[in-house]
């Protein structure tokens, strides 16, 4: 089996490499990945990602089932019961459509069901709008799925296929996320090495979705029956679940590190797992970035650099479990902190990446100057001159006890 | 479980006194057609108007049995026939005095006494009858077949008195069997423990708690797995009437469209029961529920129940029928075929299920309930396929007015005389829309002749 597409060309560097956007590379990597169904409903930005899918499906490319369903709903409802029945599934939305999902989406990880959906992150309304931003994935980061959030696009291919040995690891067992930007990631072409179909057979191995739940006659059980309630076991018994789920997201800390580094001995191709941190070991200050901005935000920081400026950058690839460790030691080096987020915390007046930022801070032991910057909403581009004034500002910070207002990068383009 | 057997009914309201019967019976049992040969007896009723039948019971404790000194008369375990051996008969005629019925008789011209051995399970007598006031009844069968199936369910499900849902879904499950997936949304059906309790199921087939808006696609997501794994396996949604008709529709109307292989049951009572009857999409007009009270500004519901079944018809899935637990031998036929068309295609049965609690009648009176439904066309009996059609299995001729029905029911009771007569409009409109969908022909019926 080929995943490839008619646009795969020779490359002197590795054996195979293709051109495609963001949204290709993730249906290259669910290929690779062999899921027995996918669910597919179309959305913007996320839509050619499952056309790419079908497409490969109806050519006998990829041998699994398609379930056109009627709403994302039923995507998520639909890929429950293939996966309480043993199949390896896949699905991808959007902004809205993740809001329509959310009632199945919730109860994903209660389940314990290992599955994989791509997020290509979109604002959410109102006002109306297509286009990328992250509020759909902050919105939904206590839902209890894994997120990653990629940079580039070869990272998107190689994260999906990641994610199935993440999900489905036995100390882990929850749903995971990947992330990519709308509109950059989703549509941003480039070239990607392409793995090789046995070398990821022999990485991920055969599915296990349901070895701990299952809808299966030859072993009958009742499938979530009710829990809780005050009096007799349900206390203690709904405690067990959610304690559960907590220990297997901090499992996931662990697994995505490991399986990370595993992906990189193989493949040669080497991501950091949970925070990546740039030029920040000799830094007196950083940025914290998450997702596709954070190419820009390294440009800036290389053209600071040649400045003279001590500038360095910590990237959030794992936001969901929050690596909090990493974190902790990565602000430990620098004296003052400047996040930006694509999206926004109503509550705290914030970003939220800033808002569980100064959450980290508070066990690094020493408070420093933190400011939040907000931009990139609704498809707006933050470019390196964004990242350079969101540089100078975070350099001049000073001690400010009480909130801080945000500063808004895209206020006055 | 006791067995039950096959047996004779007699409808005196249809009998004209043409006594066919007691032909049939004596050329059937002597070649003569001297009526002292037949052990049917039709004869004028004792208060003047009409017939009455004098013919063996095939009692289940018979007297003439006990009364017999000989062993002449036995009740026959497989059949259920009382057996008379001439062999063994001394005639003395003790038989006759101990039967309330006139059922085993003596004649001189036949010599010996005589009594109906049900012809071997095709009566004589039923196949003369032209009027049909004679019937071979053979529910017998339909309880025999269900005691040799294992329940699915446990005893002591926590369903209110007298409920209709607990006997539907144990009915329904001893047919489908082990070998199937099932999926109860929020309601009474897994409020009553089917799904269960903190880690204990009142179940013994794999059952999942759906949420109220998926049912459907869930259970094609688990059959289309077991499809490409080659195993076969019965996928049973058992969903009330807002898992289907309200919050579900969208899943269940995705899944009809895409006729997935699912045999999807909706157990309609008419409203959110189990949260305290609130009304649904599918309430009726006038019922009161604790969302469509009766006060002053407001008689209960003000808007017409949706009909579903008729809706699903129009999404062309494999099989769609309309049920009563009153009609079992109906629901049974539907319910087979049901089975057997989910392998392939989406198969939906609307089964109106009555709520003593919620609709306020006594819960003795369940079945009876459900008989009146559809003894008024407030329920009709139908089926349909793609193929053949929309056509009647259970035709009302002369239905009763619906006020004898609602009257029955303690939510209508507040209901004025121009509200009665706006759901008998309703009724006789729904009939008659019915009516006219069994009238079309499709193309596979029209080139069948």
């Amino acid at each position: 089996m080929s995943v490839a597409t008619a646009k795969e060309r020779p490359n002197t560097n590795t054996p195979r490499s293709v051109v495609v956007e963001g949204n290709e590379a993730a249906a290259i990597g669910v290929g690779l990945s062999r899921p027995d169904v996918v669910a597919v409903y179309p959305i913007t930005p996320q839509s050619s990602l499952v056309e790419h899918i079908s497409q490969m499906i109806a050519d006998g490319r990829l041998n699994a089932s398609l379930m056109n369903v009627e709403g994302e709903h039923a995507v998520l409802n639909g890929l429950q019961g293939v996966a309480l029945a043993g199949g390896r599934t896949f699905t991808a939305t959007s902004g809205p459509g993740i809001a329509f999902m959310f009632e199945p989406y919730v109860r994903t990880p209660g389940l314990r069901l290992p599955m994989v959906a791509s997020l290509v992150t979109r604002d959410l309304l109102s006002p109306q709008c297509v286009w990328g931003g992250q509020q759909d994935a902050m919105v939904v980061r206590e839902a209890g799925w894994i997120q990653m959030h990629c940079e580039t696009v070869q990272e998107i291919l190689d994260t999906t296929v990641m994610a199935y040995k993440i999900a489905e690891h036995r100390d882990v067992m929850l749903p995971v996320n990947v992330c990519h930007d709308g509109n950059y990631l989703s549509f941003g072409v480039t070239r990607v090495e392409l793995p090789e179909q046995e070398q990821v057979d022999k990485f991920l191995g055969p599915a296990a979705t349901n070895w701990h739940i299952a809808l299966d006659p030859l072993r009958p059980m009742g499938v979530d029956p009710l829990t809780g309630g005050s009096g007799g076991p349900g206390a203690r018994n709904f405690v067990r679940y959610r304690k559960g789920e907590c220990r297997g997201m901090q499992n996931a800390l662990r697994v995505i590190s490991e399986v990370h580094a595993e992906w990189a001995e193989r493949f040669g191709r080497s991501h950091a797992p949970l925070i990546e941190e740039y030029r920040l070991d000799d830094a007196d200050y950083a940025l914290v970035t998450i997702g596709g901005m954070t190419g820009a935000a390294k440009d800036a920081v290389d053209i600071a650099r040649d400045q003279g400026e001590a500038v360095g950058l910590i990237k959030v690839k794992t936001f969901r479990p929050f690596p909090l460790e990493a974190m902790t030691k990565a602000l430990a080096k620098v004296n003052r902190v400047g996040v930006v987020d694509r999206s926004v915390s109503f509550g705290w007046n914030s970003g939220p990446v800033y808002a569980e930022t100064l959450g980290a801070l508070y066990h690094t032991g020493k408070p420093i100057p933190a400011v939040s910057f907000i931009g990139g909403l609704a498809g707006a581009d933050i470019t390196a001159e964004h990242f350079a004034r969101a540089i100078a500002l975070t350099r001049d910070l000073k001690w400010q006890s009480g909130p801080r207002e945000p500063v808004w990068l895209n206020e006055n383009d | 479980m006791a067995k039950c057997f096959s047996t004779l009914q007699f409808h005196p309201e249809r009998c004209d006194g043409c006594i066919e019967c007691m032909t049939a019976c004596a050329q059937a049992k002597a070649g003569t057609d001297d009526l002292r040969f037949s052990r049917i007896r039709i004869l004028p009723s004792i208060n003047g108007s009409g017939h009455e039948l004098a013919l063996c019971r095939q009692c289940a404790d018979p007297v003439c049995v006990m009364n017999c000194p000989s062993g002449a008369l036995t009740k026959n375990a497989d059949t259920g026939v009382v057996d008379w051996a001439g062999d063994k008969c001394v005639d003395c005629l003790l038989c006759t005095a101990g039967c309330a019925y006139a059922g085993i008789v003596y004649e001189a011209e036949v010599g010996h006494v005589s009594k109906c051995d049900m012809c071997d399970g095709a009566p004589a007598c039923v196949a003369a009858c032209k009027n049909g006031a004679l019937e071979h009844r053979t529910e017998a069968r339909l309880f025999n077949g269900f005691a040799e199936k294992e329940d699915m369910f446990c005893p002591g499900l926590a369903a209110c008195h007298g409920c209709n849902s607990e006997l539907l879904i144990r009915h329904t499950m001893r047919m489908v069997g082990p070998d199937s997936v099932v999926a109860a949304p929020p309601g009474c059906i897994p409020g009553m423990g089917t799904v269960g309790y903190n880690g204990q199921t009142g179940a013994k087939v794999p059952i999942f708690h759906s949420l109220l808006t998926n049912t459907a696609t869930m259970l094609a997501g688990v059959k289309m797995q077991y499809n490409r794994v080659g195993r076969e396996v019965i996928a049973v949604a058992l969903s009330g009437d807002g898992g289907t008709a309200d919050a579900g529709f969208q899943s269940v109307s995705g899944a009809a469209e895409r006729n997935d292989p699912i045999l999807f049951i909706c157990v309609d009572n008419e409203g959110y029961m189990n949260t305290g009857m609130q009304a649904s999409g599918v309430t009726p007009y006038g019922s009161w529920s604790s969302t469509t009270p009766v006060g002053g500004a407001m008689q209960g519901k003000r808007t017409e129940a949706k009909n579903l079944p008729v809706i699903m018809t129009m999404h062309n899935c494999s099989y769609v029928a309309t049920a009563s637990p009153a009609f079992l031998e109906d629901y049974y036929a539907k319910l087979a075929k049901a089975i057997e068309v989910s392998k392939t295609g989406m198969a939906y049965l609307h089964v109106y299920t009555p709520c003593p609690t919620g609709w306020r009648f006594p819960s003795s009176m369940t079945t009876e309930v459900c008989r009146m439904q559809v003894r008024t066309n407030f329920v009709a009996l139908w089926e349909y396929d793609p193929e053949n059609g929309l056509r009647f299995t259970h035709k009302v001729d002369r239905p009763e007015p619906v006020s004898n029905y609602l009257k029955m029911i303690g939510k209508y009771r507040h209901l004025s005389e121009e509200q009665v007569a706006h759901i008998q409009r309703t009724v006789d409109d729904k009939i008659a829309y019915l009516d006219q969908l069994t009238k079309i022909e499709t193309h596979a019926a029209a080139s069948a002749h």
